[in-house]
């Protein structure tokens, strides 16, 4: 690419080389022309506009070549000597053509200079709009690129994470094998536990029975035992408890 | 006891969760409730079970010898750990995991090196409106129309107007 721009340049350079006759520092120009031996790359923007011309014609450079020696009226008086020369010489012949060139040429001008700022607008217009969508595919491209970018790294950053996720099932794997323990020193504890209680639990239970046993037994055989004779020497004993309490009694009130 | 005592590493749940990514979130609330589950149910259990009261037992139990004999086989039963299938698979999977990772990491970073040099080239385009159409041509070659292969205008299938 550089090279294309090199061959570009070869040009220019070649015309720079051998100045050219018509001495560059007399024209006051208002751009410079193949000065430099340089040859620049990447090439400097082509102009936004064209060199200044007056009446649409004549270029500037034209006059400013003349004004030191004629001073402002200088071309002008030139300009009409000229004219007056063709007409009176008839270099230029007026003619049918004359009148039809000068209706053609006022209508154009007439035309250009009504409509000329318009239709330069709209052309800018499309011309923008151009640009606006190829700047406005750049900006997306860099913009997407840029979030791709950012995608990537957060990825990475994500992956970094995957310690966290073994050391997580690793200590479920222990929890689990230490619930799983735990819970069988329990059984065991339990089962032996609940022997034990099971014995201890009968004897008592065995104890009690005898022990309700063994007393029905007895008052069972102490009423048996009580004989009619003194079931009767009891009561007459109750009674007579009885009235010597009430006699007690008595005497308190 | 040492095979049994493996000390459980502190997870940051939550360095873990920002981790994530969307996609995989029901798979790490999955994880995250195991693992609540079974930090509950290991918190439930004592570590160790209460001792038998041997003296109680022996006092109380009439059977000749039966405490005895318990006792005896009690303290010398040993409680079989629970093997451990599981943690060498996962070692295996934390291998693999790393070298997949290692690898996509460098896939990343070959994209990411793409993507910065078609940045650049982006970046140091010159502004449109000082482009000539040669120069469009060279910064996007897909614009170039192919003279070659149809000669006449306009260059391009029609299709593609």
């Amino acid at each position: 690419m550089l090279s294309r721009l090199v061959l570009r340049a070869a040009p220019a350079a070649l015309r720079a080389l051998p100045p050219p006759p018509l001495a560059v520092g007399v024209l006051h120009a208002t751009r410079q022309l193949h000065t430099t031996q340089q040859s620049l790359a990447p090439l400097p923007p082509l102009p936004e506009k064209g060199g200044e011309v007056r009446h649409g014609l004549i270029p500037e450079e034209f006059f400013q070549f003349l004004y030191p020696k004629t001073g402002v009226t200088g071309p002008y008086m030139l300009g009409t000597g000229l004219l007056l020369y063709f007409l009176s010489k008839e270099i230029y012949v007026v003619n049918h053509e004359t009148v039809a060139a000068a209706c053609i040429l006022s209508v154009i001008i007439y035309g250009v200079k009504r409509f000329g700022g318009d239709v330069a607008a709209f052309a800018d217009k499309l011309n923008e709009e151009k640009m606006a969508k190829a700047l406005a595919v750049k900006n997306e491209a860099i913009n997407s690129l840029q979030a791709a970018i950012d995608e990537e790294k957060k990825e990475q950053w994500r992956v970094e994470g995957r310690t966290y996720l073994f050391d997580a099932k690793r200590n479920n794997v222990a929890m689990l094998l230490e619930a799983n323990y735990r819970e069988r020193l329990m059984m065991v504890y339990n089962e032996v536990k609940k022997r034990l209680d099971y014995q201890v639990a009968m004897q008592t239970l065995k104890r009690q029975k005898e022990q309700e046993h063994m007393i029905q037994w007895v008052e069972k055989n102490v009423v048996q035992s009580i004989t009619p004779q003194q079931q009767k020497e009891s009561v007459a004993k109750c009674i007579m408890d009885l009235k010597a309490l009430s006699k007690g009694a008595h005497a308190a009130l | 006891m040492a095979g049994r005592r493996a000390a459980l590493k502190a997870v940051d749940w939550a360095a873990f969760a920002e981790r994530v990514p969307p996609n995989q979130r029901p798979m790490y609330n999955a994880l995250k409730t195991r693992n609540d589950a079974l930090t509950a149910r290991l918190a439930a259990l004592p570590e160790k079970p209460p001792a038998i009261d041997w003296a109680y037992y022996k006092a109380n139990v009439a059977k000749a010898g039966m405490v005895d004999e318990f006792q005896k086989k009690f303290s010398a039963l040993k409680v079989p750990e629970p093997v451990d299938t599981q943690s060498a698979k996962i070692d295996a999977q934390e291998q693999e995991a790393a070298k997949s990772t290692a690898e996509y990491i460098q896939a990343s970073k070959a994209r990411i090196a793409q993507y910065e040099q078609q940045l650049q080239k982006f970046k140091n385009m010159i502004p449109f409106e000082q482009m000539t159409f040669e120069d469009l041509h060279e910064a996007f070659p897909e614009t170039k129309l192919d003279k070659e292969k149809y000669p006449y205008w306009p260059h391009k299938p029609i299709a593609d107007l």
